[in-house]
């Protein structure tokens, strides 16, 4: 049996209850039912059989998740459990959920299903996730009510950010500060945008400006190393960084894997099935097949063109970038295909964040070579 | 104890023989279907002739057995490297490629993917040795590598050990150790020595060979590397001038002298307040 489990973007519903600007997929009203979820799972540990999994992390992303219901959840997962536990397999649920929607209701079954923890998205300040037909202000003022009434549940809430404009041009401390020590954050992630799905102004701004973003990163590392390192708090992707290049731990964002495609797969409530929720709604034409309509998962995936581009991609980008005199292509090799092909509309280029990254992984391998010295 | 011996055997052979043996093919979908767990249990690990193969069958296979995946052609085959990356996570991969016009890249890659190298090197002319001292900077430097690239590992560990080991052991073609069988079943001394019609002993050709380059009085009798070459690089033309592989064993060496000035500066744990 393999020791790396296999791993499932699942997208119940594609109803949003937000409207944030820099959002890549086609909402709709579609939602999965239990009865095709059941086939999903038989399906996909069909596929785990064929290729020696013995466990399953299901990854429960949107639209938005909490916009159903939580009986809905526990129904699921009694499924899920009945047929992995008849055919021996492990399965490992975690949810992606804007909090928008969350009350006490959830608590059951975040406990239940989800080991008491729940991520969630915000950033600082917030300029661009809006509640639908409301302002930032609104929705941050729901989501910090919410996340600390989940906190004060015992629930544990880990935190995706994306950084703007103003977040770059602020102090690194008093981001830090914001998730830290005023919403009691000890696990946040910084993310880099990306100009997908459907255009409008603000993503036009994207990518963000190397040098101001670097900045901002390696001010935030410093922070975090003064603060936060000793107490336990993590902030990826700097934590990760400074464990690779501390402790050889290659425990690294999707956007550096050797390639995301041996990694994970995504299902959408239809059934469509591409790499991941950056595809699988906005780009129609990277899809892989439709899981209802596949003899199995395995042929699904065997045949499918797109998949087979996405295959070759790292490949072609020895050949035709830069990647192979680059000393950190073992943790990097090309970065994000979604982010390359949403900015230069070719998936055969290096991801558009690539000085970035190299910036990046200098720093970090300075700042744990210093490390090092001293412990 | 004497060491058994290894025999690579190609995949029609495998009922041959008993343990201890290499399997070698081109392509798994046809290869890996026929061996049965009795088989895997036997081998010291499989040996796949290029990239271009299925790699369904591999990822498939529930044994942890090893895999040598041999680049034949290294620019060609560089970008297929990456179909490979998925068996990492469940078994040893090691990549051999030929020294031959391309192959640092091919080694830069493979060690991106945390493939452990095989550089199967026999007389390298002075623009690989360029290649080859590049390589050695990189195993010996670069944070971001951490597999062996042989023989430039146990090369380097055997200057730094002060234990000298012959390129022959190293590379798997001491006859006394590894044996290969053709594709015609027939027996013959190592891979790199398949055909040579020896007039040393079998289990003594190694130590046969030196003495005689050793009686000759030239380039290896001071040699300062010859306990760990042991002619590996006068086979198979003696007149091959080595100035440019002694280069590489002295930047090896310098290395692991300096690595073991740096560990005695430091101190051996527990003895620091010790008079």
């Amino acid at each position: 049996m393999k020791a790396t489990p296999f791993s499932l973007i699942l997208l119940p519903t594609l109803e949003c209850n937000a409207e944030c600007d820099y959002c890549f997929e086609s909402k709709s009203n579609h939602q999965l039912s239990l009865d095709k979820l059941s086939t999903i799972i038989q399906k996909v540990i069909d596929y785990m059989e064929l290729n020696h999994f013995e466990a399953m992390s299901i990854y429960w992303q949107g639209g938005e998740v909490m916009t159903m219901s939580p009986k809905w959840f526990e129904q699921a997962h009694g499924i899920i459990q009945e047929i992995a536990t008849r055919r021996n397999r492990q399965v490992t649920n975690y949810i992606q959920s804007n909090m928008l929607s969350y009350s006490r209701k959830w608590n059951r079954v975040l406990a239940e299903m989800f080991g008491n923890s729940v991520g969630s998205s915000m950033d600082f300040p917030n300029l661009h996730r809006k509640i639908k037909g409301g302002s930032p202000e609104s929705y941050e003022r729901i989501w910090s009510r919410n996340v600390r009434e989940a906190k004060a549940a015992g629930i544990e809430v880990g935190v995706i950010s994306i950084p703007n404009e103003q977040t770059l041009n602020m102090d690194a401390e008093r981001f830090y500060s914001y998730f830290v020590n005023e919403l009691g954050i000890t696990d946040f992630q910084v993310n880099t945008p990306f100009p997908g799905g459907s255009q409008n102004d603000v993503k036009m701004g994207f990518p963000l400006e190397t040098h101001q973003i670097s900045r901002f990163l390696m001010n935030l590392a410093n922070v975090w190393m003064e603060h936060g390192f000793h107490r336990g708090v993590r902030v990826g992707p700097i934590n990760q960084l400074l464990d690779y290049f501390v402790y050889g731990k290659k425990n690294l964002l999707c956007i550096w894997r050797d390639n995301c495609i041996n990694e994970f797969v995504c299902v959408d409530p239809q059934g469509y099935v591409a790499q991941c929720d950056c595809w699988v709604t906005g780009y129609p034409e990277s899809r892989f097949g439709n899981i209802f309509d596949a003899g199995s998962l395995s042929d699904l995936l065997r045949n499918s063109e797109a998949r087979r581009r996405l295959q070759t991609r790292p490949g072609e980008l020895i050949l035709k970038e830069d990647c192979l005199d680059c000393a950190y292509l073992t943790i990097c090799h090309g970065g994000c295909p979604v982010r390359a092909y949403t900015v230069h509309g070719d998936l055969f280029r290096k991801d558009p964040y690539c000085q970035l990254y190299k910036r990046l992984f200098q720093n970090m391998e300075a700042m744990a070579a210093n490390f090092s010295r001293k412990n | 104890m004497t060491q058994s011996i290894v025999y690579n055997i190609p995949a029609t052979m495998v009922g041959a023989f008993r343990r201890d043996i290499v399997v070698r093919f081109f392509d798994p979908l046809e290869t890996l279907q026929k061996l049965t767990q009795y088989d895997l249990k036997r081998l010291a690990y499989l040996q796949i002739l290029g990239t271009g193969g299925d790699i369904d069958s591999l990822m498939r296979l529930e044994h942890s057995v090893p895999v040598d995946l041999v680049v034949q052609h290294p620019e060609l085959d560089l970008p297929l490297l990456y179909r490979y990356s998925p068996l990492i996570a469940e078994r040893p991969v090691r990549v051999s490629v030929r020294v031959a016009a391309g192959f640092s890249k091919v080694v830069k890659l493979a060690l991106s993917l945390n493939f452990a190298v095989k550089l199967e090197v026999t007389q390298p002319e002075p623009a690989l040795i360029e290649e080859l001292l590049q390589i050695a900077n990189l195993y010996l430097h670069q944070t971001t590598v951490s597999q062996p690239v042989e023989f430039i590992h146990s090369i380097f560990w055997s200057f730094y050990n002060r234990n000298p080991v012959t390129l022959w052991a190293i590379q798997e073609e001491d006859p006394a150790r590894f044996r290969y069988i053709t594709d015609l079943g027939v027996e013959t001394l190592s891979r790199r020595l398949a055909g040579v019609e020896s007039k040393y002993g079998v289990a003594s050709f190694i130590r046969e060979f030196a003495e005689e380059l050793l009686s000759e009085k030239q380039e290896c009798c001071d040699c300062a590397f010859f306990e760990n070459c042991a002619g590996y690089f006068k086979w198979p033309r003696r007149e091959y001038r080595c100035d440019g592989v002694k280069a590489l064993f002295q930047t090896l060496r310098a290395a692991a002298e300096e690595l073991r000035a740096d560990i005695v500066s430091f101190g051996t744990p527990g003895q620091e307040n010790r008079p």
